[in-house]
């Protein structure tokens, strides 16, 4: 009887051994079709078109400008405790972002710090879309109560009580005028190229190669040893997974891993705050800034703006936000609109339950992938980090 | 007894019919609804920090944050003032408490745990309480019709901390047993178990011709064809560029003078066109400037073209693979 029992479990154990290795047997990656490798070219960096032109901010490509705006992005007079300035949160050597689930500057910021990397590229900025340029964008934080906490008074008096500030700006743009507020447009104006010199410098801030740019140069080349090199076996499945079965280039597409636009994905609200309404309500803010692309401040006479013009809205946009650039996503947690998610692993998780959205409907849909197949997804994410920092932060 | 108790839940649902009638909460097979008198949302609450992605529809099982969600599904309700109240139930009729209920209670502030005043939500309506402790509440739900300013209001009652399954599993539990002991006697279950291999033998045949492909139509219906060129190279993800859309008559005639709307979409992943793109200009020869148009997938995409010419209008659907 013992004998009999033993043999049982002699047996079972054999039997779960060998189907737990045959389910981790390691299969050698398939060899990428040609179709598979326009994808991936598609989304490496050689890809990156040029920079898109901003006629709206007349000194966006001026080099004069962009010094300046670093003084500036570094400068914590611009703000109402003297303590705060761009770069409290958005960190150079945290790819300009800051590993708080929302920034931290005067208060607590109602969302997650995003990079500012490759945001040229975007036609909309902020979670929600809120604003349609970097410099427009770059004049919010100065005046919301809980970041800078500061007013355009007060940041357009540190530029004019600063002689080397004043002779910089007064050699960019105008002479200034009366800026104590007495004329509000004139104030509007100078705090306006204050964001225009931040823009500038904020555009020069562009994406690095990653060792996947790499991988997909030697798949170009067909040069597969070069591939073994950089990519190991699970990296590999993992970029299958991604580009075919996760459906992530669904959003997380071109060069950037982007598309910049607003998809709701069913990810929680934050603790002790209602479900944030996303993307319905940035459209209705970004429509209504002063600051945008068609306002008066806007340095084009021809008022080309394709994306403000054509801009949509609709119930599909209810908790809608923006999809971030997973480029350094391994360096850039913890994640999500309010960094409700602490780890890659939990994202992934979360994408592959895809559960119903609080508020709106979940565009994405659940993937049912194997742990084993999270894992290879997560170590192609890890190829994304870029293998030099970005060149600004080197002069920090 | 099981008659006393089955005579129960028939009167209990009989009678919360008749409560709701004037607006509340009702499950309507997977659906909650709050229903404010006549216009319709779909209801849910969350305790996200204890349940996670967990939705109920009226009782909560803990005293903890909860966030109660309302997406309408009449578009009246986008325009409306909306105030949401909850109080603690001391009406004494629990379920079956009524707005003339409400209205009788005194000191109505007293009673309150929560709430929200009127706002228009043109969106979704969404608002949060922590509960301090369990017990039976009342939720108030009032719209404002600002034509008239008629108040339109729903009632429901509910606990917190409700453990309680009713008489459910009882009432389950009777039918299953009465299908079973009808299926044994029948004779029905030996049946079925035979046909077992063959019905899905066929089950799957039929599915098989339903999901046969389908010849898809090319920009044309009947009447007019429509054809589009993209003067800036083919179209590409992430980039917003203009479409020269090309209107002919079905011999062959440039359409004109129309009046064009473009939507679209993918299908399969039930969302449109990140932007609203418009035909600007009229070029002559049938030629239309459509304007503003991005796609930000690659996939299957369907661009709907509808034309309203004196003569008439038609609809044609340009498929797209990007």
């Amino acid at each position: 009887m013992n004998s009999t029992l033993l043999k049982i479990g002699a047996a079972v154990v054999v039997a779960v051994v060998i189907i737990f290795g045959w389910q981790n047997r390691a299969i050698k990656p398939l060899a990428w079709t040609d179709t598979e490798i326009d994808v991936l070219r598609s989304l490496s960096l050689t890809s990156l078109p040029a920079l898109p032109p901003d006629p709206s901010n007349a000194v966006a490509d001026d080099p004069q400008a962009a010094a300046f705006g670093e003084q500036l992005f570094f400068d914590p007079r611009l703000s109402a405790n003297g303590g705060i300035s761009c770069s409290t949160c958005h960190q150079p050597e945290r790819q300009f972002t800051d590993g708080l689930p929302k920034g931290q500057a005067i208060g607590t910021s109602k969302r997650n710090t995003p990079s500012i990397i490759g945001s040229a590229y975007s036609p909309w900025l902020y979670w929600d879309g809120r604003r349609d340029s970097q410099w427009a964008q770059a004049l919010s934080p100065l005046e919301d109560p809980n970041e800078h906490g500061s007013s355009r008074q007060q940041v357009v008096a540190v530029v004019a009580g600063d002689d080397a500030y004043k002779s910089t700006y007064q050699a960019l743009f105008e002479k200034l005028g009366d800026v104590s507020g007495n004329d509000p447009v004139a104030l509007n104006i100078a705090f306006a190229n204050v964001g225009k010199a931040i823009a500038a410098f904020e555009r020069t801030l562009l994406p690095t190669a990653a060792r996947f740019d790499d991988y997909v140069d030697a798949v170009a080349d067909g040069n597969l040893q070069q591939q073994e090199s950089l990519f190991s076996d699970d990296e590999v499945w993992g970029l299958r997974l991604f580009i075919e079965k996760a459906n992530c280039t669904q959003c997380h597409n071109g060069p950037l891993l982007t598309n910049n636009e607003f998809h709701n994905t069913g990810v929680l609200s934050s603790p002790g705050e209602l479900p944030d309404k996303g993307r319905v309500s940035g459209v209705q803010k970004v429509l209504s800034d002063p600051f945008n692309c068609l306002g008066e401040y806007s340095d084009d006479p021809r008022r080309q703006c394709a994306e403000l013009t054509f801009v949509r809205t609709g119930p599909e946009l209810i908790g809608a936000v923006r999809t971030p650039s997973l480029r350094n996503v391994e360096l850039t947690s913890p994640y999500m609109h309010k960094g409700q998610i602490a780890t890659l692993a939990e994202a992934l998780q979360h994408y592959n339950e895809a559960p119903d959205a609080m508020i709106g409907h979940n565009e994405a849909k659940p993937l049912a992938l194997a742990t084993r197949e999270l894992h290879q997804l997560e170590a192609f994410l890890k190829t994304l980090t870029a293998s030099e920092a970005v060149h600004q932060s080197e002069s920090m | 007894m099981a008659i006393r108790l089955f005579l129960g839940f028939v009167v209990s649902a009989f009678l919360w019919d008749a409560a709701v009638a004037h607006g509340g909460v009702v499950q309507e097979e997977d659906l909650c609804v709050i229903k404010v008198n006549y216009l319709r949302a779909h209801f849910k609450i969350y305790q996200p920090r204890a349940s996670g992605h967990k939705q109920f529809c009226e009782d909560l099982p803990l005293a903890s944050e909860s966030v109660f969600v309302m997406e309408y599904q009449h578009d009246a309700l986008k325009g409306m003032p909306i105030d949401f109240r909850i109080i603690r139930d001391v009406t004494g009729k629990g379920r079956f408490a009524r707005m003339e209920d409400i209205e009788q209670i005194d000191d109505l502030d007293g009673v309150t745990v929560f709430y929200q005043e009127a706002v228009i939500e043109p969106d979704v309506f969404t608002v949060m309480h922590e509960f301090a402790g369990e017990g039976e509440f009342i939720g108030i739900v009032s719209a404002t019709q600002p034509d008239t300013s008629k108040v339109y209001a729903a009632v429901f009652p509910f606990e917190v901390g409700f453990t309680g399954v009713g008489y459910w599993p009882f009432f389950i539990a009777v039918l299953v047993l009465l299908q079973l002991q009808y299926l044994v006697m029948s004779g029905r279950l030996k049946l079925w178990m035979k046909g077992r291999w063959s019905g899905a033998a066929s089950s799957f045949l039929i599915c098989a011709v339903l999901v046969a492909p389908v010849a898809a139509v090319f920009a044309e219906d009947g009447e007019l064809r429509v054809s589009y060129s993209t003067p800036a190279g083919p179209p590409e993800i992430n980039r917003i560029h203009s479409w020269i859309l090309h209107l002919e008559s079905a011999d062959g005639v440039p359409v004109e003078n129309a009046n064009i709307e473009v939507i679209g979409g993918m299908p399969e992943h039930d969302h449109g066109l990140p932007t609203q793109p418009r035909v600007t200009e009229e070029l002559g020869n049938g030629d239309y400037r459509l304007d503003g148009m991005r796609f930000h997938m690659r996939g299957h995409w369907e661009i709907t073209v509808t034309v309203v010419t004196t003569e008439g209008s038609s609809v044609v659907v340009i498929p797209l693979h990007l």
